[in-house]
């Protein structure tokens, strides 16, 4: 699992995760999202290039978008696949993060 | 957008499939310590299952999503993240079905799903980062069943699949 960022304008930070979110791919990430919650308002996760989501890694992102709403800002998710989006529906997570698979909309609805 | 929740369906068989062709078969072992490492071993020893009985990528998917999830549940909950205990996978087919066993000597757990006993909390601020686990498994497994033994535990998932795709015994 690997991690890239890039700075949006409007204070959007876009995280690209990539690889497999499972135990071993959450632990590989845990430290810097939580780094990058902390100093975002407002984050866009881009998941185009995750292949695997299971509980841990639903973890990975229900910590850090706590920890930015409390800072008074907003996570979105950006293009799931299928079953990845299967697994955050399952969990009732798209209901509180919301899910896009545009870029521009899902930036817009940050702002 | 239309919910995904009504595009897979665990429970489903792959068209055209026949479950009464399919015989039982020898089963296949895995012998597991109670680490969370130890998934590197499940996910090749998972796919290689796939490959033999050609499982579609939904049924993969739930397949390791499911294994992840339990193991994850014994190591995590059962032995408190203590290495050093015995989990065994046990896989065979019949029915229609590939099923997994996972054993474990773990203190009693009935994996009830929460799905049936809690609604989830809709707000962010308070919802629990975990707990999802066993939701998961009953939402992706085609079957679930549970069994306590004299000395621990026997969790069953099954995955229905079609047996004009399998591609080497």
């Amino acid at each position: 699992m690997t991690i890239s960022t890039e700075s949006m304008d409007g204070e959007v930070t876009r995280v690209i995760l990539d690889g497999r979110l499972d135990i071993q791919g959450s632990a590989a990430i845990d430290l810097k999202m939580n780094v990058l919650a902390g100093n975002s308002k407002f984050m866009l996760l881009d998941l185009t290039n995750v292949s695997f989501l299971g509980s841990m890694g639903l973890r990975s992102i229900v910590l850090p978008a706590q920890t930015v709403k409390r800072r008074g800002g907003k996570m979105a998710l950006l293009n799931p696949s299928p079953m990845v989006e299967e697994v955050l529906k399952a969990s009732n997570i798209d209901e509180i993060i919301p899910i896009y698979h545009d870029l521009d909309a899902a930036v817009a609805a940050l702002r | 957008m239309e919910s995904l929740r009504r595009n897979y369906d665990p429970r489903a068989r792959t068209p055209g499939a026949e479950p009464e062709m399919l015989m039982d078969e020898p089963r296949d072992r895995l012998l597991l310590d109670s680490r969370l490492s130890e998934l590197s071993n499940v996910i090749p020893w998972a796919e290689a299952l796939s490959d033999r009985y050609g499982l579609a990528e939904e049924t993969r998917y739930a397949m390791n999503l499911c294994l992840e999830e339990a193991l994850a549940n014994v190591v995590l909950h059962g032995y408190k993240n203590q290495p050093g205990y015995p989990i065994v996978i046990e896989s065979y087919l019949s029915t229609g079905s590939l099923f997994f066993a996972v054993e474990d000597k773990a203190p009693p757990f009935v994996p009830v799903d929460p799905g049936e006993r809690t609604p989830r909390p809709l707000v962010l601020d308070a919802m629990e980062p975990g707990g999802n686990g066993i939701r998961l498994i009953h939402r992706f497994a085609g079957s679930v069943s549970y069994e306590r033994l004299p000395d621990g535990n026997r969790l069953t998932m099954g995955f229905p699949i079609s047996v004009a795709k399998k591609v080497s015994a």
